[in-house]
This record gives C-alpha cells, structure tokens and sequence, in this order.
C-alpha cells in the first residue's frame, strides 16, 4: 500500500483538475453515474485516491477509462467539486504514466513547451521541401511515404511499448493469472470497443454524441486507410476519390461541430478544455479541411503552383503523426480499447 | 380606512409569531413593555406548533408550544395580528420607529367566533390543508388547525365561491363579508424580527421524485403524521394508504448542496429525522428504519445519546447520499446511492422516502427598511454584526434578531436567541 501524498494534488491541477479537493464524500457521483456498478463503482473512489495522492492505486486502475464523461456527475455535486473533469485529468495523467518517453506529460503540463514542439516540426517540414528545391512531385512522393512510415514507427516505438506498460501496470500488477488463450478469447471486446466505443452508449445523455464520435471515428481510419493505402491523392478511380471527399468532410464537419460546442461550453464534457483538447480537435478538423483542399487542387490541377496548400497539409500531418498522435490526445482511442479488453479480462479471472 | 384608530403605539413591535417572536414578545411584555407581535399566518406558533415531538428529550411539542401560545395570546401587554405582514418600517431616530403593518381580512369576527365549526361542515369547497402540509383536504372556511391560536374560524377567500352556506349556519352571525384589508401605522421604540425560515422545497431536486411519486413525502409531511394532532391518526404513505414498513430518510435534501444554491448544514436534520426513526419504532414496532446520511451531525447536548439510543433501537443507519430514487409498479420506491464504507454502489428498495428537507432563509425582513440597510449574510440570513458578544444585533441599531431569522438553529437555540434579542432590546429600551 502506497503511502498518502498530498502534493498528488497539485500535480494533478497541471492536468486539469479543478476543485476536487472540495469533496466530502457523500457519494452523489456515483450515484447518478449511469455507468458505474457495483463492481466498478467510480468516481468518488478516484477522487479520494487523488487527494490522497495514492499514485500506485491509481496507476493500475482502468475505472478512469470506464467513464465517457457524460457530466452528471459535476452537474449534480453538491460540492461543486468537479468529478468529471477530475476523472478527465486523470485519464491525461494515465496517458503520461503510460508513456515512457515522458513526453506526454510534458505536453499536458506546459503550452509553452507544446507551441515549440509544433514549430519544430512545422521548420522541419519547410527545409525538408526547401531541401528538395519545392519540387512538388518530389514532396508529394516523399510525403506520401512519410505517412507510412510514421504510423509505423510511432506504433513500434511508443505505442506498443506504452501498451505493455498499460498492461503491466494493470494485469501484471493485479497479480491475476490468466492464460494466453483467455487473452485470445477475448480480444474481441478490444476491438468491439475500438471500433464502436459502445461502452459510451450507457450514459444518459449520450445517445447523439455517440454517434458522432463513432462517424468521426470511422471516418478518420476510412480517411487513413484511403490516403495511405489507396493513393487517395494519387488514384484515378472515382470511387477511390469520392470516398475520400465523403471521409473528410465529414471529420471537418463533425469537428466543427466539437469545437462549436467546446467554445460555447454548452455540454459538461465541453466546458473545461486544456491545451491538449483544443489541439486535437483542431487539428482533426484541419486534417480534414487540408487534405479536401489538397484534393481538389489536384483534381482542378492546381496543385504545382499552390505547392504551399499541399505544404500546410503536410504541416498539420506531420504535427498529427509526431506529436497527437504518439504523446496527445489521440491514445485515448488505443487506451480507452485496451481499457475495456484488461476489464474484460479482469472480470473473467474473477 | 386610515383614520385614527389605525394609528398605533407600542414599545416593541416584533415580527414573526412562532416560538422565536413569542418567546420575545412573552420577555419583553412581563418586563412591562407593550408589545406588537405580527404574524402572517392566521394562528401564532410558528412551525414549532406543527411537530410531532422535540429532540432529543421526545418532550411533545404542542404540550409545551400551546401553554405559551396561550399565554402569549391572554398577556395584557402583547397585542397580536394574525394575517398581518409588514410592508414597511422606517427609523426616524433612536428609539423611534414607524412601521406600516398591512392585515388581511379573515371574514371573520374572531371575538365572536366560538369554533364551533359548523362552518366548516356546511362549505361545499375542499382544497389541500397547508397545515396539514397537504396530506389531507380542508374547506375554504375552516379552523386552520386543532390547536391554532387565535381558535377561529377563517374565510379562504382565494377558494371561497361566495355561496354564503357557512353565513346561514353560523349561530354567532361572526362571518363578515365585508371586511377589507386594513393597514396600520405603529409607531415603536425597538425592533425585533423574528421572521424564521423557509423549509426547502424538494421540487427543486426532481431526481428524488417529489411531487411525482406519491410515497415521497418531507419531513414536515412526516412530522404531521407523526403529531398527536395528525391527520390519518396513524403513519401510513399517502399513495395507497399502506402501513409502510421499509422507511427510508434521505438526509441533506437541500442542505450542504451548491447545486440547489444552499452549501450549508441546516442543523436541524439529522436530528428531527433521528427523532422520527424512533418515533416510527414505537408507532410501527415491525418496520424497518434506513436513515441515509453524508455525516451525523449530533452536536448539542444530549445529542449524540440520543443518536446512539437510535442505533441501539434498531435504526439502521448507512452511510451514503442518495443520487436518485425511482418508482416501482407497486408505489415501492429504488434507491440508488453509494455505499461510502463500502465504496460500492448500490440500490435499495424502500416502501415509503421521507426526504429530510434543510432549512432556507426568509428573506422578507430585508424589504422592510427604507433608508436604514438590513444586511444579510452571505447565505441570505440576517447578518448578526457582532456574532460572538452580541448574536441579536442587526446592521441597524435598535434592530434585533431572533431564532431562525439569523441562521438555522433548533428550537433550544432559537427560545436562547429570542431571549438575548429581548434582553438587548429592554437595554435599548432603557437607554432613551
């Protein structure tokens, strides 16, 4: 048993946590949440462990991950103390203890620190083209294996190793045996989950937000799979192009639709948003805008002259790829999946 | 209307006539002081009058509230309106206030009424008692309560159809028609207010289901249940007339709760709703009492025996806010709340809630005072300027407050307030 560290606290407020420090216990959180049960009953417990600063419980637990923030929990605290946002905070801290680069944390903690990260990899985009004279032909092409080779590297080197360390603090540490053909049976929650968020559907106000993160969802990967392994920008095939039209307007037009109700704060999930927030959806939704733009300007044959539209793309790819992507907002995608595959898995050694 | 006679002179005018105002009223007039004791009800008594029995003695609250109602009532020194409120009240110089004093007509002569009640029997117009808190009906001419004093009959002319039945049957003819409201200018050398509080109303918190499902009901429903004066002259829940038998208590219904726009302990609950988990033991010795609270709160002298004395009869106490409570097929109702020592969530099915509604400012005295400012705290309460020498005094000199008027307190508390305003009020008094 760790031992109590109030200073945990105050750590936590980097991430953004507000005012659970408030909190006395009555358990009316909990209560209303239409997601916790008796088995996994949050989130007074994840508050309590975060006054006390009980760093190793927190670590190994998933109940972080098993809350979709439908808000009831902070519409309805008598102490205005914040649960959801609280259990929001704690999932970004999660993600930087997974992380073994520490960079995650960094990036959650400091603005100053992520606005030059985003700069670095924007000058690096420039003199690479500058490199190569502004030749289009020659950007593009590399461009387009720079896609694939990022998504590669960033799973080998920081995601599957941040996976393990999930699964270490959470399998490994609960001290459950379980053997690999359970592990195997049971993979389907992991993807269900990764492809549905079906979880989310629990809460009470969700029904719509659902389904807007879920046509958000399919229609990044679609996107992704379409510019990378289908030449989006390249094809010919007018199946292959429109598709690509139809996935990224709809992220453009779903994300504007987050960053509507993120600055009308009109939502509890949308009403304190960190740094990290606002730099995913942004970019989602200046992914989407960008390579429908870039489309176009190949198809109205354009793009040679107006090189720097393809280059602004290329920009907010690279930020996305290099930074979102491995130490941002984008891992809850992977965590939030393998969260529900460990709790699956739990269950059954129980 | 305004002639002469409405002109009038007291020494003390006090506002608000429950034990708090009464207890002042009583202190000052014995001390030789001629008092003007306003109330806007029609009886005098407050909410004290209204209680089943007072913690943690069990004493009955009606058998110590009447005598000194009665006492109040007959004192030569205390002149009492009933349906009276004030409108105004100036201070022109120390020792020198003016009031306006508005009285509403009770269409009834209450020197000539002998509440024989036969007015009651023969009005055609059933509406809820709101001194039964609803529970059971009323005729809009009606006795407001056994024990109400004055004991009068009264005209509801809101409901009233003007068929002039309770006029025939009336053997004193003490049923007037053509009474209007009536206003009074006083004139009084001190003030005292005692206007107490206002009991939350759950409505506010639509997830407990108030008004919606009929098995839960409030304290102050329980209270007149529990009343030797009570309506069904038995405990039963007002969806189908079932004896209950699993009786939950939803403590801090309003109390210590941002959201509803009160963050503090209302004092009073967790003991009223102790004292009715053991009432309800001995009126219904086979039912099963759940008292759900976020902390016990049994601070005052004698207090926390009788918590334990709670336990040890057999109320079950957990520990755990309630979040929300649904509605079965049956009228029984769910639960849901989390287990604090436990760390789970749970649901628990109850055939009757009472929800222990918190105690909310009464806001009315700061619209009394013209130039002079009545400050308030910042829980709306009336701000006591020197708390711990001198709890009665008010941001206005020769203004005092007693009982619930200033803060939640219970009734030991606001008969020891009350005392303190009066005895600042005689040195006032004095001083001229």
């Amino acid at each position: 048993m760790a031992g109590i560290d109030p200073k945990f606290g105050e750590a936590l407020k980097n991430y953004g946590a507000i005012n659970f420090n408030a909190c006395y216990n009555c358990g009316t959180c909990t209560a209303v949440c239409s997601l916790s049960t008796p088995e996994n009953s949050f989130p007074r417990e994840m508050i309590r462990l975060s006054v006390l600063g009980m760093e190793e419980e927190l670590t190994s637990s998933l109940k972080p991950w098993l809350c979709y923030y439908c808000g009831e929990c902070t519409t309805y605290c008598p102490q205005t103390a914040n649960p959801g946002e609280l259990m929001m905070s704690l999932r970004r801290w999660l993600t930087s203890k997974y992380d073994w680069t520490g960079l995650s944390g960094l990036l959650y903690k400091s603005l100053p620190l992520t606005i030059v990260a985003f700069l670095l990899v924007a000058i690096g985009v420039i003199s690479f083209a500058a490199s190569q004279a502004f030749n289009s032909e020659t950007i593009m092409h590399y461009g387009h294996y720079f896609e694939m080779i990022a998504i590669g590297a960033v799973f080998a080197f920081i995601l599957f190793p941040n996976i393990i360390r999930m699964w270490y603090f959470v399998m490994v540490r609960s001290g459950k045996k379980l053997s690999l053909t359970t592990y195997v049976k049971t993979s389907g929650e992991l993807f269900i989950h990764m492809f549905t968020q079906k979880r989310s559907l629990g809460c009470d106000d969700n029904q719509f937000r659902w389904f807007e993160h879920f046509i958000l969802v399919i229609g990044y990967l679609m996107l992704l799979f379409t510019t990378v392994f289908l030449d989006w920008f390249g094809s010919q095939n007018l199946f292959v192009i429109l598709l690509g039209y139809v996935e990224s307007a709809l992220i453009f037009i779903i994300t504007v639709d987050f960053v509507k109700s993120r600055i009308q704060k009109n939502r509890e999930v949308s009403k304190n948003s960190q740094p990290s927030d606002w730099f995913f959806v942004i970019w989602l939704l200046l992914m989407g805008l960008t390579a429908l733009l870039v489309r176009s300007f190949i198809g109205l044959g354009i793009i040679e002259n107006n090189l720097w539209m393809y280059l602004i793309h290329l920009t907010v790819l690279a930020q996305w790829a290099l930074i979102i992507v491995p130490f941002g907002k984008w891992t809850h995608f992977l965590y939030r999946s393998f969260a529900m595959y460990f709790e699956a898995l739990l269950a059954k050694a129980n | 209307m305004n002639g002469p006679s409405n002109q009038l002179n007291f020494d003390a005018l006090v506002v608000g006539g429950g034990i708090a105002g009464g207890e002042a009223a009583l202190n000052l007039a014995s001390t030789g002081y001629k008092v003007l004791l306003v109330e806007k009800e029609l009886s005098i008594g407050g909410k004290m009058i209204m209680l089943s029995k007072v913690f943690p003695t069990l004493d009955c609250a009606a058998c110590i509230t009447t005598p000194k109602v009665s006492e109040i009532s007959r004192h030569p020194n205390i002149t009492i309106f009933t349906s009276s409120e004030i409108s105004s009240i100036n201070k022109i110089a120390e020792n020198n206030f003016e009031a306006t004093v508005v009285r509403q007509p009770r269409y009834v002569v209450i020197e000539d009424c002998t509440a024989c009640q036969l007015c009651e029997q023969a009005c055609p117009v059933s509406v809820p008692d709101q001194y039964q808190y609803n529970l059971v009906g009323r005729k809009a001419a009606f006795i407001p309560f056994s024990i109400a004093s004055p004991k009068a009959a009264a005209i509801d002319i809101e409901n009233c159809v003007l068929c002039g039945a309770c006029e025939k049957v009336c053997p004193t003819n003490c049923i007037d028609f053509t009474q209007e409201v009536e206003t009074f200018q006083v004139n009084a050398k001190t003030v005292i207010l005692a206007t107490g509080f206002k009991l939350f109303d759950p409505l506010m918190i639509p997830r407990y289901g108030f008004g919606l499902y009929k098995n839960v009901i409030t304290s102050m429903q329980m209270e007149r249940e529990l009343a030797p004066t009570r309506p069904f002259n038995t405990v039963l829940r007002p969806g189908d007339g079932k004896v209950p038998d699993k009786i939950a208590y939803v403590l801090c219904t309003g109390s210590r709760d941002a959201t509803i726009g009160n963050p503090i302990c209302s004092q009073i609950c967790c003991m009223y709703s102790i004292k009715q988990a053991q009432l309800l033991m001995g009126a219904l010795p086979m039912a099963d009492v759940t008292i759900y609270y976020i902390n016990i709160r049994s601070f005052g002298k004698g207090f926390d025996e009788f918590y334990q004395q709670a336990k040890g009869m057999g109320v079950n106490f957990v520990k755990g806010k309630i979040g929300k409570i649904s509605e079965q097929g049956n009228g029984n109702l769910t639960l849901r709340y989390e287990d604090i020592n436990e760390g789970i969530v749970k649901e628990a099915d109850h055939d009757m809630v009472i929800l222990s509604v918190g105690v909310l400012p009464n806001q009315d005295a700061s619209d009394f005072f013209g130039q002079d400012e009545l400050q308030l705290d910042p829980y709306n309460f009336i701000h006591q300027t020197d708390v711990l020498a001198s709890p009665a005094l008010t941001s206005i000199k020769g203004v005092f407050v007693a009982g619930t008027a200033s803060g939640p307190m219970d009734i030991p508390d606001s008969i020891l307030s009350a005392g303190s305003a009066s005895s600042e009020a005689i040195s006032y008094l004095i001083q001229e």
